[in-house]
């Protein structure tokens, strides 16, 4: 326990030893299922048919990063006892929200390893690539934000310097999942998870009692301001609650990590595993945003001013040495888990849309080859996001940021694979024009007075109507769908319209959604294509052959509907 | 009453993610052991 105020500390060598235990075990994992001769389509997605055990610690594990526990505790610590669900739940539901989705991007392309490959068999490159490219700046993005909290963690925790920390900690996540990419990200999962959740059931309720229990609730209620204290904040949800709403749908539409297990995943565990993840990351990041209402009803300020530190602050100051190795654990398996899947993101693109599908083509792409690039793929990954973790951007701006970039390609994905009428010049133009109208409203590049804040509140009720029309969309269809959009946009433009353009963040993600939807639907509803679905399922698949993995698989469905041999 | 709720409100959220945690543990041990069973890998 620390004492004066003096954070506890692990030392060099307990911080080595706790990294190499970690670290150790999950290459020990790896090297248990590892093959001589992997397999391509088992380094993508590891053969379709993950059991819900597995499949669920995988989600949780990569929904949950080491940021978006920082970030809640922000969340608390800034908004009051109301931040922490601003952050967790709409989050969380959003894994809940994506899964009706996801059923159907798997019925139409049962085998495919990625969002922007069955893209590319409905529309054709240029969604493919925007989509591909927008997943590549993402898992880039999040894999340098995990390498910084980690080096983040281990400078404040021990005698190591940030560069040494980022560097054993991009080594240890190569280390287990160069060889078996994808197959080594989802196993090693269960174990992180098991170590991440762990630590939250025992770690939460220890801060609490030794920061006072209950009755700092009564001594430090002076700490908090009438909206801190109002659980129906409505500066926490303008600022942190509805901004992530429409970001994370984005964020769980153009992300590959989750796209990965959607398609690996056995098809009738895909409900049961996102609800479980949904639950799962729900309760870890709202009780961890707990210590950051815990740290402001105590009234501590942010080591360095920085609410990323609070964390690892209240660790040290209230956690005792053993548990402080647990809370460790606990970082370095959430920064890894989700890490991990962005490196097996990054490798199935770059092998099934980059090479398999754009250079040597999908029929002629040879699987050692495409193994190799994979390889590749994630160590020029690594060596990319450790030189951008010098930077340091600040965590909750840019995954906002990325989640509303998203947001531009939400409407014109989800409509391609229910509307046959969606070509790829609406995908196309509609993306591209979202993201122009998006970036200058995001960064204030303009003046908001007049008539010109007038038309974006406008677009951005539009916004709101599509987001939740596609919400309801996924669970009860079209007319639904169309009913709560229509009835959501009129309900909140009184309210909306004259002063959402104050709220950039919010107002510029929900104008990404407003443009893209307006300008796709136009583009297509007088379009004369009528795409026949079945053709994905065609144009996607394995790229092994039963031959080349030695034995006959019975329950690939690509080897019937795709009679050419993938190579 | 506002203090135990709030403190309810704190320590809610451990109990719901051990509830999650033996779920997906005992649904992972009975993978592996199917695995085992057929000769195959878990994944």
């Amino acid at each position: 326990m620390a004492e004066n105020g003096v954070l506890t500390q692990l030392g060099g060598v307990l911080t080595i030893a706790l990294l190499l235990v970690f670290f150790g075990g999950t290459f020990i994992m790896a090297m248990i299922i590892r093959k001589k001769k992997e397999n391509a389509d088992g380094y993508m997605t590891a053969g379709n048919k993950i059991g819900f055990g597995i499949s669920a610690a995988s989600m949780t594990a990569t929904w949950i990063w080491a940021s978006s526990m920082y970030a809640s505790a922000t969340s608390g610590y800034t908004y009051g006892i109301s931040g922490p669900i601003h952050y967790g739940l709409w989050g969380a539901l959003m894994i809940l929200f994506i899964y009706p989705f996801g059923k159907r991007i798997r019925a139409v392309a049962p085998r495919a390893h990625t969002l922007a490959e069955v893209m590319y068999a409905r529309h054709g490159r240029s969604s493919q690539l925007m989509l591909a490219g927008s997943n590549i700046l993402g898992s880039l993005i999040s894999l340098t934000s995990n390498f910084i909290a980690g080096g983040a963690l281990i400078t404040m925790l021990s005698p190591l310097s940030f560069g040494q920390g980022i560097l054993i900690i991009a080594a240890g996540i190569l280390l287990y999942t160069l060889w078996s990419g994808f197959r080594a990200s989802v196993l090693t999962d269960f174990a992180q998870v098991l170590a991440m959740l762990g630590a939250v059931v025992i770690i939460i309720p220890i801060i609490f009692i030794a920061a006072g229990g209950p009755s700092l609730f009564v001594e430090g209620a002076s700490n908090l301001s009438p909206e801190q204290k109002n659980f129906f904040s409505s500066d926490a949800f303008l600022n942190q609650g509805a901004p992530y709403i429409a970001a994370v749908l984005a964020y769980a539409i153009g992300n590959q990590t989750i796209a990965q297990r959607l398609f690996a995943v056995r098809e009738d565990l895909i409900k049961k595993t996102f609800v479980t993840a949904t639950i799962g990351y729900g309760a870890t990041i709202i009780g961890i945003g707990m210590l950051g209402v815990i740290a402001l009803y105590l009234g501590i300020t942010p080591l360095d001013g920085d609410t990323n530190n609070l964390i690892p602050q209240l660790a040290a100051t209230y956690l005792g040495p053993v548990l402080l190795c647990v809370f460790f654990i606990m970082i370095i398996g959430s920064l890894a888990s989700t890490a991990d899947s962005d490196l097996a993101a990054l490798s199935s693109i770059m092998m099934a849309d980059v090479y398999g599908q754009n250079v040597a083509g999908r029929k002629k792409a040879n699987p050692r080859v495409m193994l190799l690039v994979g390889r590749i793929t994630m160590i020029v990954a690594v060596a990319g996001a450790l030189f951008f973790a010098t930077g340091q951007m600040n965590i909750l701006d840019m995954l906002v940021f990325v989640g509303a970039l998203w947001g531009a390609l939400v409407f014109p994905v989800i409509a391609s694979f229910y509307w046959n009428k969606v070509t790829n010049a609406a995908f196309t133009v509609s993306v591209l024009t979202a993201l122009a109208v998006f970036i200058p409203v995001r960064f204030a590049w303009f003046s908001m007075d007049g008539v010109t804040g007038i038309f974006f509140d406008i677009l951005s009720v539009v916004g709101i109507g599509v987001v939740l029309g596609l919400m309801a969309f996924g669970f009860f269809g079209k007319k639904p769908a169309v009913v709560v959009g229509i009835v959501a946009s009129v309900a909140v433009a009184p309210f909306a319209i004259g002063f959402l353009h104050d709220y950039a963040v919010l107002s510029g993600s929900l104008i990404a959604y407003a443009v893209s939807t307006i300008i796709c639907y136009f583009m297509s509803f007088r379009s004369k294509q009528r795409f026949d679905f079945e053709l994905i399922k065609e144009r996607t698949g394995d790229f092994d052959t039963p031959d080349e993995l030695g034995t006959p698989d019975p329950t690939s469905q690509a080897s019937d509907l795709a009679p050419t041999p993938s190579r | 009453m506002e203090t135990f709720f709030l403190t309810l409100y704190v320590l809610i959220w451990p109990v719901v993610v051990a509830g999650v945690l033996f779920v997906v543990c005992r649904a992972f041990i009975s993978e592996v052991r199917q695995a085992r069973r057929e000769g195959r890998d878990i994944v």
